[in-house]
C-alpha cells in the first residue's frame, strides 16, 4: 500500500475518525530507526555490543505507537541514550555518512528543572516531521539525547561541518564553505527552536565529529553556535 | 499425571494494530481530507515546497496523535523491548488506559 493511484478512491479514514478502523497513515518522508545504547555492565563490553536497534518505522501513527510504548527519558538508567536516525545510517562516527560531519548539541546541566521527556519529544518531532532542514539540504542524519550523571545533552548530526564537500557522500555539492556554513547555522537555530531555547541567552554549539574525536572527549572546541 | 497447560493462545493483534498494518499511505498534497472537527490539517505552507511530497508536518499537528495512537507495534513487543531497551524500569511505568 504506497498509495498509488489505483487506491485513491477508498474514502480516507484517520486515525481520527475511527483508530480501530482507520484506513488512512501519514506517511514520513524518511524511513526511521530508533536506536538504543545500554548502559555499559562494567564487564568489559564493547560499545558495540551495547548499541541496539530498536525499530524501524515510516508513519506518523506508527512512531506514536512506539513513543507510547517505549521506556521514557526520564527513566533510563544513567550512561543510556536514544538515537533517532535516518534508516541506513548507524549513529556512530565510523558509519561512512558520518565521517565528515558533525553535531549540535546542549548540554541541560540542571537536570531536575527541564521535562526532558517534552524537550526530547519535540526534537523528534521536529526531525521526522522535517522541519529542521529545506528541500535540498541533505544534511540531517539524526537526533540523540545521552542521560549522564550531570546532564542530559540532545544532539542534531549533520553530515558535513560546512565545508565544500566532493558531492561523495550525497551533500554539499557544489556548496561553497559560505553556503555550507550558511545551512548548518539555518539548520542549528531550527534546531535551538525545538529545544524552546529561540528566546534564551543559551548557546548551542555545533562541532565537528573528529575534533570531538581527537580532543578525546566531548569538550571540543565549537565551530559554530547559535 | 502431569496436566501440560497449553491452552495458552498466542497474544492477538488488536484492531488498531492490524488498521496500521494495512492502512495505505495518504497523498497529504492530493488528497482532500476532512479532518474531524477540532483536528487541525498539516500546515499547508509546508507541504508546497517542490520535493517534499506533502510530508512534511508541524509539532502541533504531530502532537494531537499522542493520545488517539497508543497501540503497541507489535504483540511480541515486550520481548522486544526486553532484549534492546532492557526491562530495567520500564515494568513500573503506568500503563495509560485507552
Amino acid at each position: 500500500s504506497n498509495g498509488s493511484a489505483d487506491t485513491v478512491d477508498d474514502a480516507p479514514v484517520t486515525v481520527f475518525h475511527d483508530p480501530d478502523n482507520f484506513n488512512v497513515k501519514h506517511p514520513l518522508m524518511n524511513t526511521w530507526t530508533l536506536w538504543f545504547t545500554k548502559p555499559p555492565s562494567g564487564k568489559g563490553d564493547h560499545w558495540n555490543d551495547l548499541l541496539k536497534e530498536v525499530i524501524s518505522f515510516d508513519s506518523v501513527e506508527e512512531f506514536w505507537g512506539i513513543y507510547n510504548n517505549i521506556t521514557s527519558t526520564s527513566e533510563l538508567a544513567l550512561k543510556s541514550d536514544y538515537h533517532l536516525f535516518k534508516k541506513g545510517v548507524r549513529p556512530e562516527w565510523e558509519d561512512s555518512q558520518n565521517k565528515h560531519g558533525g553535531k549540535w548539541a546542549f548540554q541541560f546541566k540542571d537536570k531536575k528543572a527541564i521535562n526532558i521527556d517534552a524537550l526530547w519529544l519535540h526534537v523528534m518531532l521536529a526531525a521526522i516531521g522535517e522541519t529542521l532542514e529545506e528541500d535540498g539540504d541533505n544534511e540531517v542524519m539524526g537526533v540523540v539525547v545521552n542521560v549522564r550523571k550531570g546532564f542530559y545533552r540532545i544532539g542534531l548530526w549533520t553530515r558535513t561541518i560546512g565545508k565544500a564537500g566532493d558531492g561523495k557522500n550525497g551533500a554539499a555539492k557544489g556548496r561553497t564553505p559560505e553556503q555550507g556554513r550558511e545551512v548548518l547555522m539555518r539548520i542549528g537555530k531550527k534546531f535551538k527552536e525545538a529545544l524552546g531555547l529561540e528566546s534564551s541567552n543559551e548557546v548551542v554549539e555545533f562541532s565537528g565529529h573528529t575534533d570531538s574525536a581527537n580532543a578525546g572527549s566531548t569538550r571540543a572546541k565549537a565551530k559554530f553556535t547559535v | 499425571k502431569i496436566e501440560t497447560n497449553k491452552t495458552v493462545e498466542p497474544p492477538q493483534p488488536t484492531a488498531g494494530m492490524q488498521a496500521l498494518k494495512s492502512a495505505r499511505f495518504l497523498q497529504v498534497r492530493n488528497e482532500a481530507l476532512n479532518y474531524p472537527e477540532g483536528i487541525k490539517s498539516p500546515n499547508p505552507a509546508l507541504n508546497q515546497g517542490g520535493k517534499s511530497k506533502g510530508r512534511q508536518y508541524d509539532k502541533d499537528f504531530l502532537l494531537q496523535f499522542q493520545e488517539v495512537f497508543r497501540e503497541k507495534p507489535s504483540t511480541d513487543w515486550e520481548l522486544k523491548l526486553k532484549e534492546t531497551v532492557g526491562d530495567s524500569s520500564d515494568s513500573a511505568r503506568p500503563q495509560s488506559a485507552r
